[in-house]
């Protein structure tokens, strides 16, 4: 009985996990944290899009920038279709505006990698205090 | 309606264009604001809309702040460097 509830617990913090990875704040939202969600989706997508919009998708540059473009893609697996996309170079930019929107864009994704964590986290927390009472 | 969605393509297919001086700093502001509503919605224990943008004003002061000290901490040992 205790296992199988273990077992449950490992499922729903791998779908915390993935859905907080896949959309910005749908971990929070899964566990029923709506204001929490919406703040951190509405707040991670404008920086990430605000770093397109400053130096375009030419910014998400999985060949020539791998480390930038390892932390961007922890917004969203849909980031590799952009790489796929500026991938063949036809986005070039350079000096500041690249510098500003790799910032831009790899900060979103690091504090979504922080969200993903803090949501799995939160979820393994009421899963003990669930198991415990 | 095609016009649009032109303008908005074109919008994040070309760079902004942002010289390199002293006024593309300001660029930091956004991103810090970023940084601290995202960790205050994280850290604190209950949502209500007072509390959050107190703190949030709080953390986004005092990492300004923080920054526009080392700043000034370097531009004095290079100015001391180089004279």
């Amino acid at each position: 009985m205790e296992r199988h509830s273990r077992d449950a617990n490992i499922v729903l913090l791998l779908i915390v996990g993935l859905s907080a990875w896949v959309i910005p704040g749908a971990g929070y939202f899964l566990l029923r944290e709506k204001k929490r969600a919406a703040i951190i989706f509405i707040t991670i997508i404008l920086t990430f899009c605000a770093g397109l919009y400053i130096g375009s998708i030419g910014v998400v540059d999985p060949v020539g920038a791998k480390l930038w473009y390892t932390t961007q893609i922890m917004v969203s697996p849909v980031v590799a279709g952009l790489g796929y996309l500026s991938a063949g170079g036809h986005y070039p930019v350079y000096g500041r505006p690249g510098e500003i929107g790799q910032i831009y864009t790899s900060i979103a994704g690091l504090l979504n990698l922080l969200c993903v964590v803090n949501s799995v986290y939160l979820g393994y927390l009421r899963g003990t205090e669930t198991a415990g009472s | 309606m095609y016009a649009m969605t032109a303008f908005i393509t074109a919008s994040f297919t070309s760079p902004e264009n942002i010289g390199t001086t002293p006024q593309s700093l300001l660029w930091l502001l956004p991103l810090v604001l970023a940084i601290a509503v995202v960790y205050k919605a994280m850290k604190l224990p209950t949502i209500s809309i007072g509390d959050f943008i107190k703190e949030v004003v709080m953390l986004f002061g005092s990492i300004i702040i923080f920054i526009a000290i080392i700043a000034f901490a370097l531009y004095a040992v290079a100015r001391l460097i180089t004279e």
